[in-house]
């Protein structure tokens, strides 16, 4: 098939699914039909079902992907909307994507050691809670498999949202800090997009918990992973 | 008229985040070109060299479709299935009780020291 029509039905498909699948979760709101996931499932289902492959899927969907940067570049508008908020709670903030952030990295870390896993997947799982481009840079430094790495920070997001809501009531989480702090320490870039459904403040915290995460994640992860395991 | 404009911002928006990877590559700073380019945003904003009339329109064109441009990765893991059979599925196991944990300790540590703060400022938030 020629590219350009190749890449415009890929591109067509992700789109359409996607505002088809959020039409779906605006009437229905259940937290399970989440349009990232949903999308996402049906998209893998439809390619499966052509003998489509990832790599073919790209040739249109790295157009989508291109956009994610500026996209990430706007999470900065609700940021600076909410700058004296954030500036209030600095101490807050940082207590919660600084403990929350070494929790993450230990939890996952342990768990996969007692179960048996190498080094390698140790490496591969321990920047989990990262958002995907530092989370590479980490497992490739500790030894670890990027792509790999790229797929658990996925799970660890969609897992996030998902579990979101429930953590919520459970915990009486209450408060835009502490929903969006649990969900961009916990969930990265997906839980944060998710935040944007809880509004600006929820949003704001979760951005800022990325953002932290990803900066600390840069400087202290390869040590963190150094000391767990040598 | 209205698209016009907020298209030019989508247009600004993406050169920051150029200029954030032509950061990354140029300084080898460790840290993704978007964040260097929010980063970048952050201070321009701040130091009043660019008004947030100028890109809030762009912003909000990004932010109401932000998990559409992030379904290109999430499509990725339809590559992966093998490693999560038999022992892997562990792997996704761990990921999510420890996401929960993490989730969970993030947040109350974070609400619970907000809501100290409010009580010794006198302060809402």
């Amino acid at each position: 098939m020629n590219t350009i029509i190749l890449a415009f039905t890929m591109i067509w498909l992700t789109v359409m699914l996607y505002f088809l699948m959020n039409a779906v979760y605006v009437r229905l709101r259940s937290p399970f039909l989440v349009p990232i996931l949903t999308t996402t499932i049906v998209v893998i289902v439809v390619l499966s079902l052509f003998h489509v492959s990832y790599e073919t899927y790209m040739v249109g969907g790295k157009w989508i992907d291109a956009l994610l940067g500026p996209a990430i570049v706007s999470l900065c508008i609700p940021l600076y909307k909410q700058r004296d908020i954030i500036k209030k709670n600095l101490l807050p903030i940082f207590g919660g994507v600084v403990v929350g952030g070494i929790v993450g990295m230990l939890t996952g870390v342990l768990a996969a050691r007692l179960v048996g896993f190498s080094t390698e997947l140790l490496a591969s799982i321990l920047p989990k809670s990262i958002t995907s481009p530092i989370a590479m840079q980490i497992a490739e430094e500790l030894g670890g498999i990027p792509s790999l790495a790229t797929v658990l920070v996925i799970i660890a997001g969609l897992a996030g949202i998902l579990m979101g809501p429930w953590i919520n009531r459970w915990f009486k989480i209450d408060t835009a800090i502490g929903q969006g702090i649990g969900l961009g320490v916990g969930a990265h870039a997906i839980g944060t997009s998710k935040a944007l459904e809880y509004g600006e403040q929820t949003a704001s915290m979760s951005s800022v918990a990325m953002t932290l995460s990803a900066i600390i994640g840069a400087l202290a992860g390869p040590l963190f992973g150094i000391w767990l395991f040598p | 008229m209205k698209i016009v404009i907020a298209l030019l911002q989508v247009g600004f928006l993406y050169i920051l985040f150029l200029a954030g990877e032509f950061l990354q590559a140029k300084l080898s700073i460790p840290l993704p070109g978007s964040i260097i380019g929010l980063l970048l945003l952050w201070g321009l904003l701040s130091i009043k060299v660019i008004p947030l009339r100028w890109v809030e329109k762009g912003a909000y064109v990004f932010l109401s479709t932000l998990p559409l441009y992030l379904i290109p990765a999430t499509v990725g893991v339809m590559d992966y299935g093998h490693v999560f059979v038999g022992k892997g599925s562990l792997l996704i196991l761990i990921t999510i009780v420890s996401t929960f944990i993490t989730m969970v300790v993030a947040s109350l540590v974070s609400q619970s020291m907000a809501k100290r703060n409010v009580k010794e400022e006198g302060t809402l938030s």
